[in-house]
């Protein structure tokens, strides 16, 4: 972390060294893209977005006051922010009740765990939450959800006799949409994007509880298939938002940043540990400070 | 498997055999190489530290002909898997009976599902395998591996939630030894490699079980954190072998070759799928020859 730290601060002291400017940008780019690269950014999207940070450093003009040198890197900042959607908070509040989430993704992602946490959020919020143990696929699923349910005071529907996860699914939401709660979360079976069967269940779960959210929960340290990965999950039920998991690790995170390049889709929340607690709402400019490995971005921009 | 590596290998020797007498242009051939194969998840270290052998093979004068190219390129990825070795987990487990063997890793690599993999793989070759559920903190842990042992009909030692995994590993091995059971496969719950407390409760376990062999369980998936991982892991605790899981997911992925450069330790085994026969031994010289295209010198 630290070496990554050192390095773009580096590229940016010697930016700033260099005489010739032009020369100096095609330095840098080519240190950002091996910074991006090294957080695991996916290669083409990398390369795409310094081309269009380097098109507009040699071509458009700074605003009056600024040096050329310190404009460049707000630029640098403000195409990274871009790609994740802005730095507005997402918006969190359901936009009308029942608001039904079903949560997708990988093997081992952080689904389960982060259904809890998002049920836990939602309570704390004021909201009446339930969780669907939709997972019939994992050994267990179901009593880790129960267990979890039962730290936090969240009712949870499942039945692991039943092995149709979209009966269980449709029958969940029901039940707890007709006893008036009014967010309901759907765990559903980890699965990958090659194996159809499971993506077919995953389409009809979505088009038989119609959720009102598709919410992707993917591992902070994922690597350069995450593009891929997000994209197949998005064309296969749409994608609305995403949820990055252990970011309490050493991984960037940079493979995040390449789903949200994939679906179009915000980052909502962030898990930063196992525990429910262990959550918080998602702020762009904190993982663009991480996957550059320079944790005061915003600092450096503001004095810009 | 292993195809997206193997295209970046081929692109290469085929562009670099028509330049091979221009210096300068092969230099920026092995810079290509060198994103080409990050984007196959070798680590951006390793990847680097490949290309700059290659450059030194190109300055030493070794490389004069495409058939050149393709034997350096081939010894400095045979040495990195031979530096690591290889290990026979089943001579392993024959040479030590009660065999210990605990799995580690971050969470949900994996560990819990391989285990029971491990163990139908031991009683297939004749041995009475227990697993031990020292995961005492992760919900579900304990039903998990309950479900697993009553789908393979191999039996599982289980602690309460909250205990201490150290003692329940103990108590594990008590029972082993006065039953019969002559491999033990202890597993551990998943934690962060910085994660200071729960990295001193996995040394303990270590300490209190004296494992024959320890294996770090890594998701293929996984970007350059993998050899982060690696290396924490290796420090804390030491690894005697890695498994790498989730292959049907990402077969083309570099993480094999990123962890044995990085570990200096072997990868011994592919989990290619949820099933308990999903479980391929890694062969080195079996996936050096699928990574670099039609190689017969
Ligand atoms: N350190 C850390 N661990 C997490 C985080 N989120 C989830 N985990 C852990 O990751 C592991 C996998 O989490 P699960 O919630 O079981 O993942 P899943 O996606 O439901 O897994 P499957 O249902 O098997 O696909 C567990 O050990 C969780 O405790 C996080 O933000 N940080
Ligand atoms: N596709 C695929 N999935 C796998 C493979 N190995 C494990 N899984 C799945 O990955 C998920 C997590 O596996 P676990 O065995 O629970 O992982 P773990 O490392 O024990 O997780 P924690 O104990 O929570 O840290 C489960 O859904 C497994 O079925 C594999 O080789 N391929
Ligand atoms: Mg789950
Ligand atoms: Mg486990």
């Amino acid at each position: 972390m630290e070496m990554v730290f050192e390095n773009l601060k580096e590229s940016i002291a010697k930016f700033f060294r260099s005489e010739k400017y032009e020369e100096a940008v095609n330095e840098f780019i080519k240190d950002l893209q091996k910074e991006l690269v090294k957080s695991d950014v996916n290669l083409n999207l990398a390369f795409e977005i310094t081309k269009k940070i380097k098109e507009r450093a040699l071509t458009q003009e700074p605003p009056v006051g600024v040096s050329r040198k310190e404009w460049f890197l707000s630029i640098v900042y403000e195409e990274l922010v871009k790609l994740l959607g802005g730095d507005s908070k997402p918006s969190i509040k359901p936009a009308r009740k029942p608001w039904i989430i079903m949560l997708v993704g990988l093997q081992g992602s952080g689904k389960t765990t982060t259904a809890a946490k998002l049920a836990y959020f939602y309570k704390l919020e004021g909201y009446k939450v339930g969780l669907v143990a939709a997972d019939t696929f994992r050994p267990a699923a179901y009593d880790q959800l129960r267990q979890l349910g039962e730290q936090i005071g969240v009712p949870v529907y499942g039945d692991p006799s039943i092995e149709d996860a979209v009966e269980i699914a449709s029958r969940g939401v029901k039940y707890f949409v007709e006893k008036g709660f009014e967010v309901v979360i759907i765990d559903t079976a980890g699965r990958h994007h090659k194996e159809e069967d499971l993506l077919e269940e995953m389409r009809l779960i979505s088009s038989s509880v119609k959720p009102d959210e598709i919410i992707l929960v993917i591992d902070g340290s994922i690597g350069q298939q995450a593009y891929n990965i997000a994209k197949k999950f998005h064309e296969t039920t749409p994608i609305g938002s995403i949820i990055v998991t252990k970011l309490d690790g050493t991984a960037k995170g940079g493979g995040a940043l390449s789903a949200v390049a994939a679906t179009g889709a915000p980052i909502k929340f962030v898990g930063l540990g196992e525990k429910v607690e262990d959550f918080e709402v998602f702020k762009p400019s904190k993982l663009v400070g991480r996957v550059l490995g320079y944790g005061d971005i915003e600092g450096l921009v503001e004095r810009v | 498997m292993f195809k997206r590596i193997k295209e970046a290998f081929k692109k290469f020797i085929e562009s670099a055999s028509s330049i091979i007498f221009s210096r300068e242009k092969l230099e920026s051939l092995i810079d290509e190489l060198k994103l080409e194969l990050v984007a196959s998840d070798v680590a951006y270290e390793v990847a680097e530290e490949i290309s700059s052998r290659l450059l030194k093979a190109v300055d030493e004068g070794l490389v004069r002909s495409r058939e050149d190219l393709q034997r350096v390129l081939k010894n400095i990825l045979i040495e990195v898997f031979e530096k690591a070795g290889s290990v026979d987990l089943l001579s392993v487990a024959r040479a030590n009976k009660p065999c210990k063997l605990v799995f580690l890793g971050v969470n949900g690599v994996g560990k819990t599902t391989t285990i029971a993999k491990i163990a139908v793989l031991l009683r297939d070759n004749g041995f009475k395998p227990l697993m031990v559920a020292a995961d005492t903190f992760r919900a579900g842990a304990q039903e998990q591996l309950k479900i697993h042992s009553e789908r393979t009909g191999i039996p599982v030692f289980t602690g309460k939630y909250g205990s201490d995994p150290a003692s329940v590993a103990f108590d594990a091995i008590q029972f082993a030894s006065s039953r019969g059971f002559d491999a033990l496969l202890i597993d551990t719950a998943g934690r962060m490699h910085v994660d200071i407390d729960l990295v001193n409760e996995l040394k303990k376990v270590v300490r209190v079980v004296k494992p024959h062999f320890k294996i770090l369980v890594v998701d293929a998936l996984t970007g350059n954190d993998a050899i982060e991982q690696a290396r924490f892991f290796n420090e804390a605790v030491g690894v005697d072998g890695v498994i790498v899981t989730k292959v049907d997911a990402y077969e083309q992925g570099g993480v094999p070759l990123s962890i044995a450069y990085i570990l200096g330790k072997p990868v011994i085994y592919a989990g290619v799928g949820q099933g308990y026969k999903d479980l391929k031994p890694f062969n080195v010289y079996e996936y050096v020859n699928r990574i670099l295209p039609d190689l017969e010198s």
